[in-house]
């Protein structure tokens, strides 16, 4: 730096060090249904066992009516001396349901919390230590059916999308072939775009050539493929290990970009967009939560809270069934009491009858009488 | 953050108000955190490198405010550090031939850019600061400048919309010392006991070539002993363990020479060894601006752009406005929840909804059972006023049918006593009504 700059070109360099050494907190979120191999995308992705994945065991016992829990996972992991506090969303028993209408509520109703917890966390005079859960990227695991995007996708897709960062990704890509992939791609791109759903796309900026060419190729991949893997690494040279799958026909490998978009969806989650997804998180998705709430605020509307667990639908259904017992039962106890009235108004009338009977007798009677004494 | 973790649950405790689920109190849950040093490379250690782009793409911006009486250089100074004409020389200060009335607020922008990195620059400049005869009242146009700002702010964030808040708050206040040597004036120690809670405030000895070395050192030990006995708070950089050691050395060293001896001077002169300074020539030699062993005009520029520009707006942000901001709320009259700042647990969203639903449940029993009670004792009524309708005209009208039994028996027995004959026509008793309820 010569003599008569002032020194603002470094004033890039103070950013890049009080970040470095602040560290960031970045909450992803993988939604979708089980058995999509979520955890192990989540393990693969930072390298570390964070989820372990539940055992099919416990699967099973959850029986029939797994509610839609949501689970969070809190790592802090460190590299290059460089630390991020991690946040897992994970979304267990998602469309596991026979009916699994609302069942993606309780993900929607979790993103909608963080923003309005850190609204009234904002709010207060004293704000030191907020507590951020709001969620930077939600991953939409995608069933490689080779077909389209079911009903239920589309419709959290699209609750999602208008939410928070939605990444849209084709698990376990080992299973479509290439010719099926790209077909399969494209019709989810068509739905995607006649069905309005937001996903995230990375911005082109456009006076930055590799940048910009970097973003479009990761546009032009998605929705992204991916291959989970487990936990040990195949090897396929003497020395020489990667993460993948292995087929008697081959190694379906995670990190090569010609088995699946694995490498550029970690790109785009952590290497180059990592900041954009914080930042529009930030800067879109919760401002324009706290502008809608604001606003309907000052009209007066409230969002009442639902609550979606089945026990609490049961019982109510069982409460309400009671009362309606008891209604029979008393309205039973009614139509005798009705039948009994009837009853008695027919004796009474016989009573009168048999009086206005005697009163005839007696007046025949009479007359008897008085005609014999003429 | 493993204290920030296990803390949360003992501040909850504290000053909870409104949310009707704290009232017991709140288990105490271990938030489990898994912590990993990763070998392999994953890639969020790019962060800062996006961060480093991205303030590229933004720019920045730096708010400083200049307080001093005048004639202590404070625009050569500021036109100095930024290499640039800022004031223009009209402006430079009128020798004041009639009292200023107040002091005076003006503020000039500049837009500086370098190596592509862009600097929004303000200058809030204070004249008339300390030149009346009376200058009990000097600070007050200043310190409600200062707070004004941080209002504006308040106001943009809270807003229904808000889009980008532009920042004018004050990053960094220069307040400029007469090279007395003596020691710190009444007035420079009331002042910056005013504003030193509000920004971040560097002290300089303006026009530091009229001391010798020594005077200097003599006349910073005054006052930085003045600083500390009046409790002034004054901005130092942070220090962190984790810095290496030459950026560990030269902070220290530059906090060392707090508060700076700076002269300013944007001429162009010439030494004797024929180099082409910025600085001032006197016959005796030439104090050269940019020569760290005539003044410490380089460590001024150090701290307020080169290496603490950023430190000083977060400082400004983080902590002089949230105190600002914390206090004037609670003068407003609103009540710290701290129920809202914990940690998300699924376990006690479920207790929560829970409790709501067992509340709604109770409620739907209450209303479903007033509705059933209601409706059941009205029919009761209904049907105990028929039945004792039809018993009441049963009543009347066999009432009404005996009386003409009797009247006839009367008749009879009178016509048969004339007669003295015998009638055989006996009559029944009466059946006896029967009353109560029928089930």
């Amino acid at each position: 730096m010569t003599v008569d700059q002032v020194g603002i070109a470094n004033l890039p360099n103070q950013r890049f060090k009080i970040v470095s050494k602040e560290g960031a907190t970045f909450t992803l979120m993988v939604a979708g249904e089980s058995g999509l191999g979520k955890s192990t995308f989540v393990n693969t992705l930072f390298q570390s066992t964070l989820k372990t994945p539940v055992d099919n065991k416990a699967r099973y016992k959850r029986g029939i009516h797994a509610t839609v829990e949501i689970e969070v996972t809190r790592a802090e992991l460190e590299e290059r001396n460089f630390k991020i506090r991690l946040n897992i969303i994970d979304t267990p028993g998602f469309g596991d349901n026979v009916n699994n209408k609302d069942s993606w509520q309780p993900i929607v109703d979790f993103i909608d919390d963080q923003h309005d917890s850190m609204m009234k966390q904002e709010q207060q005079p004293a704000r030191g230590d907020k507590k951020d859960l709001r969620v930077h990227a939600c991953l939409y695991f995608i069933r490689p059916t080779g077909h389209s995007l079911k009903p239920l996708d589309i419709e959290v897709m699209k609750k999602l999308g208008t939410r928070c960062n939605l990444i849209p990704i084709i698990a376990k890509a080992d299973t479509l072939a290439q010719k099926e992939m790209n077909e399969f791609k494209s019709r989810i791109r068509q739905v995607i775009e006649a069905q309005d759903i937001r996903i995230y796309t990375p911005p082109i900026e456009l006076d930055d050539q590799a940048s910009s060419d970097h973003a479009k190729s990761l546009i032009e991949s998605m929705p992204f493929s991916v291959i989970g893997s487990g936990e040990d690494e195949i090897e396929v040279a003497p020395g020489q290990f990667v993460k993948g799958r292995q087929y008697p026909w081959g190694i379906a490998e995670v990190e090569n970009e010609d088995h699946c978009d694995f490498k550029k969806l970690r790109s785009l989650l952590l290497r180059t967009n990592m900041l954009d997804l914080i930042l529009s998180t930030q800067e879109l998705h919760y401002e324009s939560y706290r502008t809608l709430k604001l606003e309907s605020a000052e009209t007066g509307s409230k969002r009442s809270r639902r609550l979606h667990n089945p026990k609490f639908k049961e019982e109510e259904e069982a409460l309400k069934k009671y009362f309606t017992e008891q209604v029979k039962a008393e309205e039973l106890r009614f139509k005798q009491w009705e039948q009994n009235i009837v009853t008695e108004r027919h004796r009474l009338n016989k009573d009168l009858e048999e009086v206005q009977a005697t009163i005839k007798d007696l007046e025949e009677q009479v007359k008897r009488i008085q005609l014999g004494k003429k | 953050m493993a204290t920030e973790h296990s803390a949360h649950a003992s501040k909850e405790s504290l000053g909870i108000t409104s949310a009707p689920l704290s009232e017991k109190p709140a288990p105490a849950r271990e938030v489990k955190v898994i912590r990993r040093k990763l070998n392999g490379y994953v890639g969020f250690a790019n962060l800062p490198k996006q961060w480093h782009r991205k303030s590229i793409r933004r720019g920045f911006n730096l708010n400083v405010m200049v307080v001093g009486e005048s004639g202590l250089g404070k625009s050569t100074l500021m036109n100095t550090l930024f290499n640039r004409n800022l004031y223009s020389a009209s402006s430079a200060a009128i020798p004041a031939t009639e009292k200023p009335s107040a002091v005076e607020i003006e503020s000039l922008s500049a837009d500086i850019e370098e190596n592509g990195v862009r600097l929004h620059l303000t200058i809030i400049d204070t004249p008339g600061f300390g030149d009346a005869i009376n200058n009990t009242d000097s600070w007050t146009s200043i310190v409600s400048d200062i707070n004004n700002r941080f209002d504006t702010y308040l106001e943009a964030e809270s807003k229904v919309t808000r889009n980008t808040i532009a920042d004018t708050r004050v990053h960094a206040l220069i307040y400029f010392i007469e090279p007395t040597g003596h020691s710190l004036k009444p007035l420079d120690i009331t002042f910056m006991k005013q504003v030193h809670g509000k920004v971040n405030l560097v002290p300089v000895i303006a026009k530091s070539d009229t001391m010798t070395e020594e005077e200097i050192v003599e006349f910073k030990q005054r006052i930085n002993d003045d600083i500390i006995t009046h409790n002034i708070n004054i901005f130092k950089p942070a220090q962190f363990e984790n810095d290496d050691d030459d950026t560990i050395l030269s902070t220290q060293d530059l906090i060392a020479k707090i508060p700076f001896a700076v002269v300013g001077s944007t001429t162009a002169v010439t030494t004797a060894d024929d180099r082409q300074v910025r600085g001032r020539s006197y016959p005796w030699g030439v104090i050269e601006v940019d020569n760290e062993e005539h003044c410490d005009f380089v460590r001024l520029r150090d701290l307020l752009v080169r290496n603490f520009l950023e430190e000083l707006r977060e400082r400004t942000g983080n902590v002089l406005y949230e105190n600002y901001r914390t206090e004037k709320l609670k003068k407003m009259g609103i009540d710290q929840d701290n129920s809202v700042f914990r940690e998300f647990d699924p376990n006690l969203k479920q207790e929560e909804e829970k409790v709501l639903h067992e509340a709604k449940l109770a409620k739907m029993e209450a209303e479903m059972k007033t509705v059933f009670q209601q409706k059941v004792s009205e029919k009761e009524k209904k049907l105990q006023m028929s039945e004792s309708e039809l018993f009441a005209r049963h009543k009347e009208m066999k009432d009404k049918l005996l009386k003409q039994v009797k009247v006839l028996e009367e008749k009879k027995s009178q016509l048969e006593k004339s007669k003295t004959t015998t009638g055989d026509g006996s009559l029944q008793p009466a059946q006896k009504t029967r009353k109560g309820f029928l089930r």
